[in-house]
């Protein structure tokens, strides 16, 4: 689930950097720190827009400063029981590794319906129930998240295509 | 499942009560029965005594797992001992698919541990399966299910899995960038060979190699060979690479990814730096996998290997990925080169032909290895340290290009040898190859077209056996049909039948060196394991007996270097052959036993004993002391009491001309001891002034006389013995003339045989023989002296082959 989360973030400058363009170098650092970033609990998908970058502090006795900035970003949580769209990154004999954005699902063989068999003789490999439904390297997905981990800079996620309107999309 | 009583109780317990009922579901942490303990306990009574009691304390028993109850294997009142199961529960999920910490199939935190926690329930999918994830891992009961799908998939089209290795197996990397110059220059003598060197830059491989530019060669017949052998073999990559390198490389070799997938594994998933384990990719059992690989020793000579010779395309780069694998043993080749000559060093001090260039390498990178070697490999700090230590490397050859400094050696070299022709040359033949070679960078590898042949026989061999094995089967499954009995399953049937790769390359390998019996010499260095060193194991695959000593059961010798004191023994065997290491490897890298004479060792003339009569008993019994050996010191007491059985055993007679003429030809022995052996042989030889010694030297000098009959050919023979004398005596720092006088002398004692024998020679001390005092030199000294001079000129090779010759009648 997406949310607009406020946040503080406290960058140190060093003195070098001081001077007229201070701000987009914050602001540089800032999104390229920030976006894209795993906390173990969500990722940050966007810095919105600053709210307050506040005034720096010159630390004594280095002379760099610390600025702390409170910002807002879209970040992503996933939960138990969201759907979410993901893309095959490889199939294996034991189940389907998908990527939704930064998240890895893993779908296991006993959450795919028992209609949609392995199939590793085609090149390359694939799952498929011999009709209209085949699921190889690529194929865009709709599944269920079953459960979630943390971990220390990822998350991994437990997946399911076993119910209505999951499957290849 | 079945729940088993933990052995932390407190036994023996006795159940009082239960409190589920068969059908109950149950969670975990509930409680399942009630049970009694007895212990002792202290207590107070009151009035400041303490006594010990025994007392009954009632305690609950908590599950572990949830699920719902099957079976109580207890009932009310029964006293327990020792740690039982006590019910049957069926779970709901058995966790057997774990990703990442949550079970794969019902999502549940796999980390959660509790008080009442024994074990967690990760343990319960300790195997990793997928090539390119380690955080997917299953029970071994899912590993083998889908096994035995794989093997059932390949059985019915025929095929094995094959394992392949990258870097220097089926390609050559490296990151110098000269390469990248040369194939831009046309005119650079090496563009020829470049031509079809692929290029890609790693730009996410680490912290200062950003954006290195790889230059890969692909061994030559590749496309043909993956083509082939995709056929018979489901192929799958193994290196030791990162993983974005190998999947670089994979799409150099397999653009569409047909042959390979994406069953690769990189050092990322691999689970260990410093070996490789089949386990890792199959882990229930190893039957239909066959290994090719260049190094044996990080799969840890596995059965399932089939070693292939390093391709070695750039010469000098070596496998960049090995600085995470311990340290290669080199086959001593590093004393291949005699040390360049301090008179005419500066032209002949570089040679390029890569052995020179790897051990200057491995001198660099060394210390950083011996840090590669120190540990395990989960350690992250070492994991860091490695990582350095081939980021330092890599650094290394960006900057120091050693190719091109190769090259600009090569050239000078080329330079050199036009203007100064007719410099002699030593004896070296790689040297003189080199002056013949004017682009440093040689296409013209070969293995990958053997190794197919290699490939196809395995897989023959073990279809065939499989075929047989499935006939006998079915014959077996007939009757088994009439007894009315109809088998369970008959797919487990067929997997039951499959012969093992294990039992089959070993019966194709095996009877190829059969019968050859080794001793090195000069290619393992001093001190190594003679019989678990790389190439001992490697040769022991093939049926090759290694052996210590040269006895007379020895068949071959395997001789790294010339002049060793093995070579001089071993030419007392008319049986044995004397080959270079390349015989033993091209024997190995080929499964043939490869006829002897191309690789025969150019025995140095001076080198070449007089032979062991064939019915002599010493070709039995004594084996000759040689200077390499560590055990010879204790074996010497043994070995005197050898000749000593033997002198009991065989009277014997000489007289005093003799006696002189032997003293003569041991006194020489001892002077053409080189400055490479050790002090030790000079003392142990003086120990042993043991008749049978002398006899044997008798028998010897009797074999000589008859062998040499052609008196002409005889002084030849002398004359190049005597140049070879001067040449090194002049090496010689100290003591020069001294040492050639000697030599003189003694080898023209040794053309008059026994005809003139002269009366002084302190043959009973010949400890000093390079100090004793001069001679008159005689007339015969200097027409000796003149042939010695034309065959120093001449060169020594018509005087070996001549010898070879000799040997060969």
């Amino acid at each position: 689930m997406f949310f607009l989360k406020e946040e503080i973030k406290v960058i140190t400058l060093h003195p070098s950097y001081f001077g007229p363009n201070m701000r987009e170098y914050l602001i540089n650092r800032l999104n390229e720190e920030e976006e894209g970033r795993c906390t173990g609990d969500h990722f940050v998908i966007c810095v919105m827009d600053m709210v307050d970058i506040g005034e720096g502090r010159v630390l004594p006795g280095l002379g760099q400063a610390e600025y702390t900035i409170k910002y807002r970003a879209i970040i992503w949580k996933p939960f138990r029981g969201e759907t979410v769209d993901a893309i095959v990154t490889s199939v294996k004999p034991t189940g389907i590794f998908t990527l939704a954005g930064p998240l890895s699902v893993f779908i296991a063989r006993k959450n795919i319906p028992s209609d949609i068999k392995w199939e590793p003789n085609t090149v390359p490999p694939q799952y498929t129930d011999h009709a209209d439904q085949v699921i190889e390297k690529g194929t865009s997905l709709r599944l269920k998240i079953l459960g979630v981990k943390p971990d220390v800079a990822a998350i991994n996620a437990i997946g399911t295509i076993k119910e209505d309107y999951l499957g290849p999309l | 499942m079945l729940l088993r009583l933990p052995p932390s109780l407190h036994y023996p317990i006795t159940v009082t009560s239960l409190l589920k009922q068969p059908g109950d579901a149950v969670e975990r942490d509930e409680a399942l029965f009630w049970y009694v303990y007895q212990t002792t306990v202290t207590e107070g009574d009151g009035l400041g005594n303490k006594v010990e009691v025994k007392r009954k304390f009632p305690t609950k028993f908590e599950s572990t797992v949830d699920g719902e109850i099957v079976q109580w294997k207890v009932a009310k009142g029964d006293v327990i001992d020792e740690p039982v199961d006590v019910l049957e529960i069926d779970e709901p999920c058995a966790h057997e698919v774990q990703f990442g910490g949550l079970c794969a199939e019902c999502g549940k935190d796999m980390t959660e541990s509790s008080y009442n926690t024994e074990v967690t329930d990760i343990m319960r999918a300790p195997i990793q399966m997928a090539h390119d994830n380690t955080t997917l891992t299953v029970s071994a009961r899912e590993a083998t299910r889908v096994e035995e799908d794989a093997k059932r998939r390949l059985l019915s089209t025929r095929k094995l899995s094959l394992v392949v290795d990258l870097d220097q197996t089926i390609i050559h990397a490296t990151v110098d960038p000269t390469v990248g110059e040369w194939m831009q220059d046309k005119d650079n003598p090496n563009y020829q060979a470049l031509s079809d060197v692929r290029v890609f830059q790693l730009v996410d491989d680490g912290p200062g190699m950003r954006g290195c530019w790889y230059y890969v060669k692909l061994r030559p017949g590749l496309e043909s060979f993956l083509e082939n052998v995709s056929e018979m073999f489901e192929l799958h990559i193994y290196t030791m690479g990162t993983r974005s390198y190998a999947q670089h490389i994979a799409s150099i070799i397999d653009p569409d990814r047909k042959l390979f997938g994406d069953r690769i594994l990189s050092r990322d998933e691999s689970g260990s730096l410093t070996a490789k384990n089949l386990h890792r990719l199959f882990p229930v059992d190893t039957k239909m996998v066959v290994i090719i690989d260049d190094r044996g020793d990080v799969w840890r000579w596995s059965p399932n290997l089939i070693k292939v010779s390093p391709y070695e395309f750039f010469v000098g780069i070596g496998d960049i990925n090995s600085s995470f694998l311990p340290k290669k043993q080199e086959l001593g080749k590093s004393g291949d080169k005699p040390a360049p000559k301090p008179s005419k060093g500066a032209l002949e001090e570089h040679h390029v032909n890569g052995a020179t260039a790897k051990t200057d390498e491995q001198s660099e990178v060394s210390t950083l290895e011996q840090l590669v070697t120190m540990g395990g490999g989960d350690n992250p700090r070492l994991l860091q340290e490695q990582s350095d230590a081939q980021e330092e490397s890599i650094m290394h050859q960006v900057e120091d290009r050693p190719l091109l400094q190769k090259q600009r050696e090569l050239d000078a070299e080329d330079d050199a040898a036009e203007s100064g022709s007719d410099s002699s040359s030593s004896m070296d033949e790689s040297q003189d190859m080199s002056k013949h070679r004017h682009h440093l960078l040689e296409d013209n590898d070969r293995e990958l077209f053997d190794l197919e042949v290699r490939l196809e026989r395995v897989h023959r061999n073990f279809f065939d056996e499989y075929d047989r094995q499935k006939s006998r089967g079915l014959g077996g499954r007939v009757a088994a049909l009439r007894g009315e009995k109809a088998p369970s399953k008959e797919k487990d049937v067929d997997l039951k039948l499959v012969p093992d790769i294990k039992d089959i390359m070993p019966l194709i390998k095996r009877p190829v060196l059969t019968g050859v019996v080794l001793v090195f010499s000069g290619v393992l260095p001093l001190g190594t394991d003679t019989q678990n060193a790389d190439i001992s194991l490697w040769a022991k695959s093939f049926g090759v007996a290694i052996s210590q000593k040269i006895n007379g059961r020895t068949t071959h010798l395997v001789a790294g270097r010339n002049r060793t004191a093995k070579v001089r023994e071993a030419t007392r065997y008319s049986k044995i052959q004397i080959v270079t290491t390349q015989w033993l490897l091209d024997c190995l890298t080929q499964w043939k036993r490869l006829p002897e004479e191309p690789y025969l060792l150019p025995v140095h003339p001076e080198d070449r004993g007089e032979p062991i009569s064939p019915d002599s008993k010493e070709m039995a019994e004594g084996s000759w002391i040689s200077s390499d050996d560590e055990a010879m010191a204790e074996s010497v007491d043994e070995e005197m009491s050898q000749f000593a059985g033997i002198d009991a055993t065989s009277p014997i007679g000489y007289d005093e001309e003799q006696q002189a003429a032997v003293h003569d030809e041991l006194k020489e022995f001892l002077g053409s001891d080189d400055e490479s052996e050790s002090d030790t042989d000079v003392s142990v030889l003086d120990e042993i002034p043991s008749p049978g010694k002398k006899r044997k030297r008798e028998e010897d000098e009797s074999a000589d006389d008859v062998e040499t009959d052609n008196p002409s050919e005889e002084v030849d023979v002398h004359g190049s013995r005597l140049a070879q004398r001067i040449k090194r005596s002049y090496e010689r720092s100290t003591g020069l003339k001294e040492v050639a006088s000697a030599g003189v002398e003694s080898a023209f004692k040794q053309a008059q045989a026994q005809a003139q024998v002269p009366s002084d020679t302190d043959a009973d001390t010949p400890e000093e023989p390079t100090s004793q005092p001069q001679e008159p030199v005689e007339e015969d000294d200097d027409e000796l002296e003149r042939e010695m001079m034309a065959a120093f000129e001449d060169g020594e090779e018509p005087a070996d082959d001549e010898k070879i010759a000799n040997e060969n009648e």
